[in-house]
């Protein structure tokens, strides 16, 4: 597939911007939350609004290393598209009764290392290292776990919500792997440099430590709430197919380490990977949240409200 | 607003004589277009010259420009109002470092009283059209109230941000609610109480901000790009300064010099990218970080281009401000606007009782505000299509007898707008001299010296910070600088010091 023309990419997300006051939050439809899907769905909206808040947080690291003025205009929008994910999952949750009160649902402990991580480092780390995790993570992660909310659920104001967010998803995905393939462009073997340096780079390996326990984390949640582990194995093949289909993205050094990693999660027979792994999220459910800094201002910006 | 017309081009007046009854006035020596500082600074030296044929047409019903329309809460000047002032007609009573808006207009109109500029200007006479005509040797204006006033010179002082200007947002005219532009201040409005909303963050922003603040019962300020902020030095008068000022002038002028050259020494770190820029870029951040505590909001604050590239802005109480308990900085993208308030790309609508634009002003890089049609019919927004150019910033070729103030390449980043001004007026003055001693029918710059300079300007441009990547109002759409000089307010002052008759050709009358 051709780049796509990123100038018009920017016109398309300029005239498709949507708000929260264009869904009906009172609509009938509530009340096909079975009382039994009550407290999983809690959970899972908790994971998912939180997902697309860290998202949205690394758009914003991306738009400050962007390389062009355009893309970096896009990344502004889609700091803000992913903001409003989070926002509309969040309004989901006080529609079905999830919230208590004006809190924000506590997000689990690896989202919450990853927030940490993002407000710390993310400022910092080239743009092509995460321009190439967002992609997966949107894929894996929101993709997935969309999919399966919406076979899930009958309320039709949340399937209304989701139409929009995935017209949205679709664009950050198309924008994620053409960039993917940009970077793919040119001498590998002055990329694959710099990605060592990077590999060794402490914020990097930080970062990584905090992304595989998150996603076999979800892994797991994911699986308690009735989600077949193959579906969500099915995403990230996706994410192998797309991104790999040119000899630009398959040139990406970082689509390469993140396509052995899927392998490595998605191969369950794979020791080396799941033990540790599993190890490490065992090992973070322990860390005590008094330990963790104050969560970041920026994660304070959520609201469930169409208007201030 | 009183008779004070809002900066705004003002709609055609009701009033408006056809053209059939065109009254035309007998032409003068020299004619301006605009009772700013620019057009009484003129009239001023013009008058100490011996030149007093002179008319003055005023679109508003008072003097003052700029410091009769901007005169929201806390307007006031960025360059200390010792240097910020005419050094013809120095003002030893400046109540503090900074003066605000109306003291600085308490100064123009004393000026004009001093002056007895009066007698000069027409109100209420808005330009449409100026035109020169050949056989003649006239420029001939004439405006919306239907006359026509001429003059063997004319001078363009209408003013560089005279066109308050309101974003392009979409459904902006769908707001129901209560609308104020910075630069036409709705002084009737009472804030306290109100949700309210400030869409931009530039130099009048940064001023209105700490003052509705007080006021508002929720600000919401809308930044797009944050800009680069610096302390403000800031100062009341002690009465010890004032009195020495009033008894040895000579101490205000070295005052002045002083002001003067500590703000050339700036352009280094404005103009050029030098190890200067880096102190000036440590000295903005050291004051983000000082005043601002939040890591995030300290983020969403720090400019992500080279200082000197936009204005630079000087405050003490702007940050401060925005940490206030019923202040808000949202730096979502603004959507659309509508009914109730404005749609951000979170997905919020945002609801207001009253909306501030402080989104500044129409520059016209690559037009007039009027049409100007000099020899032979041409039109100087045609030329300027690409971007303005002239003479040494003043003259235009195929436009003779022409002076502008504010012209192509005369602003200046770092230093007194009236610094530049003052060279400019003193350029004139020799002009409107060479026609009238040699009896000129036309004085017009040639085309040949005008290239000459603009590719020398150009060059020169290149290498500064204005044209260093970032998005700015100094430049037009497609990246020419039609508006900076690049250089010390003494080199621009030594280009303006002499006319050179070679690069003119004179026609005598
Ligand atoms: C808020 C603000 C703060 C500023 N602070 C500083 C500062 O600190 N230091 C600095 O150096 N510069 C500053 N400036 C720049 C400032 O514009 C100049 O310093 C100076 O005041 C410009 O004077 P002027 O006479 O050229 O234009 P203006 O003061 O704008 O005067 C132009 C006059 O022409 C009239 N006019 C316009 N069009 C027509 C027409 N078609 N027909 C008839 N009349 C017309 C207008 O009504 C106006 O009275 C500031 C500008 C603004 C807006
Ligand atoms: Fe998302």
């Amino acid at each position: 597939m051709a780049m796509i023309d990123l100038d018009k990419m920017l016109a398309k997300v300029k005239s498709t911007q949507w708000s929260l006051s264009d869904i009906d939050w009172d609509a009938p439809g509530a009340d096909l939350i079975t009382e039994e899907q009550w407290p999983k769905l809690k959970d899972f909206m908790t994971d998912l609004m939180w997902i697309e808040h860290v998202g949205a947080r690394a758009f914003a690291a991306m738009a400050k290393k962007a390389p062009t003025d355009t893309l970096r205009e896009i990344y502004t929008y889609f700091h803000a598209e992913e903001q409003r994910h989070a926002n509309v999952e969040m309004a989901l949750m006080k529609r079905w009764g999830m919230l208590d009160g004006d809190e924000l649902p506590e997000p689990n402990i690896n989202l919450r290392l990853i927030i940490e991580w993002l407000d710390r480092h993310s400022d910092e780390v080239p743009v092509y290292v995460l321009g190439t995790v967002v992609p997966m993570l949107e894929i894996a992660l929101d993709g997935a776990l969309c999919k399966f909310l919406l076979d899930t659920v009958d309320d039709p104001v949340c399937h209304q919500a989701f139409e929009k967010i995935n017209d949205d998803e679709s664009r950050h995905l198309g924008v994620g792997f053409s960039v993917m393939e940009m970077q793919g462009h040119g001498a590998t073997y002055i990329k694959t440099v710099e990605m060592a340096a990077q590999i060794a780079n402490p914020r990097v390996i930080l970062g990584i430590a905090s992304y595989f326990p998150l996603l076999n984390k979800m892994r797991d949640n994911v699986v308690a709430m009735g989600l077949s582990e193959e579906k969500l194995y099915a995403c990230m093949e996706k994410f192998e197919k797309i991104g790999g289909r040119t000899r630009e993205g398959r040139s990406n050094p970082w689509f390469q380490i993140i396509k052995f990693h899927s392998r490595w999660m998605v191969d369950r027979n794979n020791k080396f990977y799941h033990v540790p792994v599993d190890a490490l999220v065992k090992a973070t459910s322990y860390i005590p949240r008094k330990l963790l800094p104050a969560v970041p201002s920026w994660v304070k910006e959520l609201t469930y409200e169409p208007t201030a | 607003m009183t008779n004070a017309t809002p900066s705004r081009k003002p709609k055609t007046p009701a009033k408006k004589t056809p053209a059939t009854s065109v009254k035309k006035h007998k032409p003068a020596t020299v004619l301006i277009v605009g009772a700013g500082f620019a057009g009484l600074g003129t009239a001023i030296r013009l008058q100490q010259a011996g030149i007093k044929d002179i008319v003055i047409l005023e679109r508003a019903g008072e003097v003052g420009g700029t410091w009769r329309d901007n005169n929201y809460p806390g307007a006031a000047c960025d360059i200390p109002s010792n240097l910020y002032s005419y050094s013809f007609d120095q003002n030893p009573d400046w109540s503090r470092s900074f003066s605000g808006s109306e003291e600085i207009l308490g100064y123009i109109k004393a000026m004009v009283k001093r002056f007895d500029l009066e007698k000069y200007i027409r109100f209420n006479q808005n330009v449409s059209d100026l035109a020169f005509d050949e056989d003649q040797g006239i420029w001939n204006a004439t405006t919306d109230q239907g006359d026509v006033f001429s003059g063997r010179a004319a001078v363009m002082a209408q003013g560089p941000l005279s066109n308050a200007s309101f974003p392009d947002i979409s459904g902006i005219e769908k707001y129901q609610g209560h609308k104020v532009h910075s630069a036409a201040w709705d002084h009737d409005y009472d804030f306290r109480g109100k949700k309210v909303g400030v869409i931009g963050t530039g130099a009048s922003a940064i001023q209105i901000i700490p003052e509705l603040v007080k006021d508002a019962s929720k600000l919401t300020v809308f930044q797009r790009t944050p800009a680069w902020v610096v302390p403000r030095p800031d100062f009341d008068t002690p009465d010890w300064q004032k009195a020495l000022f009033r008894k040895v002038p000579a101490s205000q002028s070295a005052l002045r010099k002083g002001l003067y050259l500590a703000h050339e020494s700036m352009a280094l770190a404005v103009i050029w990218n030098s190890p200067m820029t880096r102190l000036a870029e440590r000295l903005g951040r050291w004051h983000l970080k000082r005043q601002v505590k939040d890591r995030w909001l300290r983020r969403q604050l720090t400019p992500d281009y080279r200082i000197g590239c936009k204005r630079i802005l000087v405050s003490n109480d702007y940050y401060p401000a925005l940490q206030q308990p019923n202040c808000k900085l949202i730096t979502w993208p603004i959507t659309r606007m509508s009914e109730n308030g404005i749609l951000t790309a979170e997905g919020i609508e945002h609801q207001f009782d009253c909306i501030v634009f402080a989104t500044g002003f129409d520059v016209g890089h690559s037009g007039t505000p009027f049409p100007v049609r000099g020899a032979g019919g041409r039109k100087l927004d045609e030329e300027w299509k690409r971007g303005a150019q002239a003479y040494k910033s003043i003259n235009v070729a195929g436009y003779p007898n022409l002076f502008l103030t504010f012209g192509p390449n005369s602003g200046p980043g770092h230093n007194s707008a009236l610094v530049y001004m003052e060279s400019q007026i003193d350029y004139i003055v020799k002009g409107v001299k060479t026609i009238l001693d040699k009896n000129l029918k036309t004085l017009s710059v040639r085309g040949e010296a005008q290239d000459e300079y603009n590719s020398k300007i150009q060059k020169r441009l290149a290498k500064t910070n204005w044209n260093s990547g970032c998005k700015s109002w100094y430049l037009t759409e497609d990246g020419v600088n039609a508006t900076m000089y690049p250089g010390f307010a003494t080199q621009y002052a030594r280009q303006m010091a002499s006319l050179e008759l070679k690069d003119y050709e004179l026609i005598p009358a």
